[in-house]
């Protein structure tokens, strides 16, 4: 897709930046998660609510460059697009949490060429230009990322956008905003994903919708009047397994193809109530629960293959809600084997083995952790907890520290399920305010909160990978 | 009746006139003849009886009738009871005092109805996690069976299913909505032409 006509890297590295912003080097090179491990920095609240855990939300005193875009323009009939690229552009930057940007461009720096000098004024680090040109069936987008500090064009790329008629066209912008993250930090971004979750109504039925990751663009994937949850990507990005009680009002795990339509059941070759499905980063194994009686377990299956149902842990106890981690060598999950009240997150190898706790268990202490997922970049999980007044709050556990770092990432309200983004740094949750439900996105760096959807009743969010166009 | 008033007035009318005057000529036989009179008297017996009998019929009719209201009633009171709710504390799965009482009173129908299966589903109010919710609302469906159970109903009998908290009763996440949310439902699955109240 992203075609380079220039690549001007040429080795200086962010160290070399001139001194005149804050922690400039070493932010650049490490901007993102690394840096929520960095112990004792200003504005770290701490709070010792679970014993011998530090809870605290590590608000980044950490430089953050800023981005400025300069007015799109258009030719060979690109004109009336390149506003409406340009917008969808500004909005993923601002949400991409990275950047600092501006408010509105001055008049002088809209025009022709790029004015380092009125742009290093304005603090700018680094300017997004961009040309919209008429290219056959579509458009190309000519994109510039200029280094204001170097005076130079950092990068060139020429981006295929097709009519904003397609499907695809807004998720080829962001495709581009995500090149320009990636440009800037090296690190993924998130622009081009999707979100999956369900959502109550008409009446009484759950059902399946996916929205992009900008919040536009909501579609409805299932039509069973009847319950459906916990839907999960596949690696791919092109299939969802969801539970669903459209059979018998029964519990089962069914997978369907975004593109196709098409829809297949998990076998049931074991009597019970299968749910909460999660893929191996491979596409073709699935990890889901199954109960049966008062006992339940996590089992997996390949799906692919429609082969050999393997059971990895369970009892008389409940095991629910699997997450592979990157790698598909572990599977963190909930589970109540230490106390019917006190649900915990264990971790587990994805071939069967030894349980691991990786909540803060406390015997007696009745804590309540649930549904983990994990990171696509660094080994850590997210799940959420009963903090304080019963409250539900998200937390993320560092795996470097056996999870005995948990980090709190929202404060208010009740807030449920999160799920990484690609880029490892945001998490997607159902959050409940005072004004009523909705999926929100927390940049776990920052703890900067937006929302995605509100309004109805949503549960249940899983964040998409990167999507890829299609072949 | 109607015979007889007719034939007395007649009779002393004959007599009295034989007293006074000269005898007039015998009169004409004014009234029924005796078989007439005692042909009379049979039938008004035998409807008096038919009324009777008919009374009788009708009276036991309606008994029957009755009978089969009340058992009728019987049955659908013991339906609803088979179909009566239960309800949880917050995040608990234990039988409470009250919905021990209600499934007590299951017991006996159900002992009573043999060819009686039931769905037993278990529900959570919105608080916790929704998958998490999805082992509680088990959870409670298996404590009331379990309870069934232990009365010697046989397990075979129930199928469990858990909807966790996706199908609320009550709307609103207030502490009247959540407690009508904790519960475990019952859907008779077969035998429903079949139940009998408890003996």
């Amino acid at each position: 897709m992203r075609t380079m006509i220039a690549g001007a890297s040429d080795g200086r590295g962010a160290g070399m930046r001139r001194s005149g912003h804050v922690v400039r080097g070493a932010a650049l090179a490490l901007l993102g998660l690394t840096q929520m491990f960095a112990p004792g920095r200003i504005g770290a609240q701490e709070r010792d609510s679970i014993p011998g855990v530090t809870l605290g939300l590590l608000y980044e005193s950490a430089y953050r460059p800023t981005v400025g875009i300069k007015p799109f323009t258009g030719r060979f009939g690109g004109d009336a697009l390149a506003p409406r690229v340009e917008a969808i552009i500004g909005r993923d930057v601002r949400y991409s949490d990275r950047f600092e940007t501006l408010e509105s461009i001055p008049e002088a720096l809209a025009g022709e060429g790029i004015d380092y000098t009125l742009w290093d004024r304005l603090n700018t680090d680094w300017i997004v230009s961009g040309q919209v040109e008429g290219s056959g069936d579509g458009f190309v987008l000519l994109l510039e990322l200029h280094d204001v500090v170097f005076r130079e064009v950092k990068e060139r790329g020429r981006f295929p956008i097709p009519d904003e008629a397609d499907d695809d066209f807004r998720m080829a912008v962001h495709r581009v905003s995500d090149a320009i993250v990636e440009w800037i930090t090296g690190e993924p971004g998130m622009a081009a994903s999707r979100v999956a979750f369900s959502m109550q109504g008409p009446g009484t039925a759950w059902e399946i919708y996916v929205i992009d990751s900008d919040g536009e663009n909501l579609r409805r994937v299932t039509n069973y009047a009847n319950t459906s949850l916990s839907p999960a990507w596949s690696p791919d990005g092109t299939r969802l397994a969801f539970t669903s009680y459209k059979e018998d009002d029964t519990p089962r795990v069914f997978e369907v193809d975004l593109g196709t339509g098409r829809e297949r059941a998990l076998a049931v070759t074991r009597e019970g109530q299968y749910m909460t499905p999660s893929y191996h980063p491979d596409g073709q194994l699935m990890a889901f629960s199954v109960m049966n009686g008062p006992r339940s377990g996590l089992f997996t299956y390949n799906f692919d293959r429609d082969c050999c149902l393997t059971h990895l842990t369970g009892g008389s106890w409940d095991d629910i809600s699997p997450a592979f981690s990157a790698d598909g060598r572990w599977i963190a999950y909930t589970t109540n084997r230490f106390g019917e009240y006190t649900p915990q997150i264990q971790i587990i190898p994805s071939r069967g083995g030894t349980s691991e706790t990786l909540s803060p268990y406390e015997y007696g202490a009745n804590s309540y952790y649930a549904d983990p997922d994990w990171s696509p970049t660094q080994e850590m999980v997210a799940f959420h907890g009963r903090i304080r007044r019963g409250r539900y709050q998200i937390l993320v556990a560092d795996l470097a520290d056996r999870g005995h770092r948990l980090r709190q990432v929202t404060w208010e309200g009740n807030n449920e399920a999160p799920s990484w983004a690609p880029d490892g740094r945001h998490l997607v949750f159902a959050g409940e305010r005072d004004w009523g439900f909705g999926l929100m996105i927390v940049d776990v760096a920052t703890g900067k909160i937006r929302s995605l959807i509100g309004g109805r009743r949503v549960d249940v969010p899983d964040w998409s990978p990167a999507l890829r166009p299609a072949s | 009746m109607v015979a007889r008033r007719f034939v007395v007035p007649v009779l002393v009318a004959a007599v009295m006139a034989a007293c006074s005057s000269p005898p007039p000529p015998p009169p004409e036989p004014a009234g029924p003849t005796a078989e007439e009179i005692e042909a009379a008297r049979q039938d008004s017996i035998r409807r008096a009886e038919e009324a009777a009998e008919a009374a009788r019929r009708r009276a036991e009719e309606e008994a029957r009738a009755a009978a089969e209201r009340a058992h009728r009633e019987a049955v659908a009171a013991a339906r609803a009871v088979l179909q009566q709710m239960v309800f949880f504390d917050y995040d608990q799965a234990e039988i409470r005092e009250d919905a021990a009482e209600s499934l007590r009173a299951k017991v006996g129908i159900l002992r009573a109805s043999p060819q009686v299966q039931i769905r037993i589903a278990g529900h959570a109010d919105e608080r916790g996690s929704t998958e998490y919710n999805m082992a509680l609302g088990n959870r409670r469906a298996e404590a009331v069976k379990a309870f069934l159970a232990g009365f010697g109903i046989d397990g075979s009998r129930f199928t469990v299913v858990t909807f966790g908290e996706s199908q609320p009763r009550a709307q609103g996440s207030t502490e009247e909505a959540w407690a009508q949310n904790r519960r475990a439902e019952f859907t008779i699955t077969a035998g429903a032409d079949a139940i009998n109240p408890a003996n």
